[in-house]
């Protein structure tokens, strides 16, 4: 199964997190969602997610951009 | 009535306006908070012995202006019984400000109206060298600008690394605002810069591991702080307080220094221009066994 991607990257808050809990929403019950975000939009996305019950389970990046791999939870 | 009497009456927060016989009346307000039954007294005070107009303050005060002198005794009476006393202004502890803090604000750290009110409980009005302004902010985004205050204080988060946790992703060093961490990958290595830290606590909200978790939170003051015509930044001083004991102890400690040290007519940055920062803050830690 491929995982989602969420480019954020072009969004400004609070978009950036409100996509992201949507397409958290929307996964399946033991999803897992992969974000491309821009620095500005780290601290909000992830505090987000944490609240929200999920989990980040890897963090990288590329020239500049951060990927997220969200794992849903609750 | 000659200039003495005109200074007493300033003292007391009647102060004199530019339109002879007429005074603008300051009232006693902690945080900016006012009772709506406080807030129905002044208005028809306002309206029995000013011009029904209200000032609000530059520090959260509020002044009924237009009160001819012949009215101020019954207008302080008039006031009384709805608990709104008479401010005061003169080289003396002045209004303390405070957002509505942790108990209000999503983003607050302490309560910082409960701190308000007790510096104001124990120093309001008391004399001092020159006017002494107390600021206090709930949060690093310092809504009630310490650095303008006399004695500033801004609730801070002081956050601790937890090596076993960390996965070296470095996000907590991205989105700190003052660059004060370093991730080394390599070495799974992490070096927080404690003096350029400024307590915002976006490293722990955005750690995604755990690896970064709050050590404390608490108080932080500044001192020596004002603004009109020579502005001046306070600094920052001591460690972090972490109770609002610790807190008030602090600043009796800063306002027993000034008394001791400050010269009539001189504001506190300006004492502490002669006198250095360490001399206060070597001062302050004697007295209170603060670290």
């Amino acid at each position: 199964m491929t995982t989602p991607l969420l480019d954020i990257t072009g969004d400004v808050c609070p978009m950036t997190f409100v996509k992201v809990k949507m397409a958290l929403q929307q996964a399946p019950r033991v999803g897992t969602l992969t974000v491309r975000l821009k620095v500005e939009a780290l601290k909000n996305v992830i505090s987000v997610v944490k609240t929200e019950g999920h989990l980040v389970t890897n963090v990288s990046r590329e020239e500049g951009i951060f990927l997220l791999e969200v794992r849903k939870g609750g | 009535m000659d200039e003495a009497d005109y200074k007493e009456l300033k003292k007391g927060g009647m102060m004199r306006q530019a339109e002879a016989g007429l005074f603008s009346v300051r009232l006693h307000v902690v945080g900016g908070r006012l009772a709506t039954p406080q807030l129905r007294a002044i208005r028809e005070a306002a309206d029995r012995f000013g011009r029904g107009e209200i000032h609000l303050t530059s520090r959260q005060g509020v002044e009924i202006p237009h009160v001819p002198q012949g009215s101020l005794a019954a207008l302080k009476e008039f006031l009384a019984p709805s608990g709104v006393g008479v401010g005061v202004c003169g080289p003396t502890v002045r209004t303390v400000t405070a957002c509505q803090g942790c108990r209000v604000c999503p983003s607050g750290v302490i309560d910082s109206p409960e701190l308000a009110e007790a510096v104001d409980q124990e120093f309001y009005g008391k004399p001092v060298p020159h006017k002494f302004k107390v600021g206090i902010s709930g949060c690093v985004n310092n809504c009630m600008k310490a650095e303008e205050n006399d004695a500033g204080v801004k609730g801070w988060i002081e956050p601790r690394w937890e090596a076993p946790a960390c996965t070296s992703c470095g996000v907590c060093a991205a989105v700190c605002p003052t660059k004060a961490i370093t991730v080394t990958p390599e070495s799974r290595s992490l070096v927080i810069d404690r003096p350029l830290c400024i307590g915002c606590g976006d490293c722990i909200t955005s750690c995604p591991s755990g690896g970064m978790r709050e050590e404390s939170r608490g108080y932080r003051l500044f001192a020596g702080g004002k603004f009109g015509r020579k502005p001046f930044l306070g600094k920052r001083i001591l460690g972090i307080l972490r109770t609002k004991e610790e807190a008030m102890g602090a600043i009796t400690a800063v306002l027993d220094f000034f008394r001791e040290h400050g010269k009539s007519r001189e504001r506190f940055g300006d004492t502490l221009q002669r006198t250095g920062f360490p001399a206060l803050e070597t001062f302050v830690k004697e007295r209170t066994g603060l670290p």
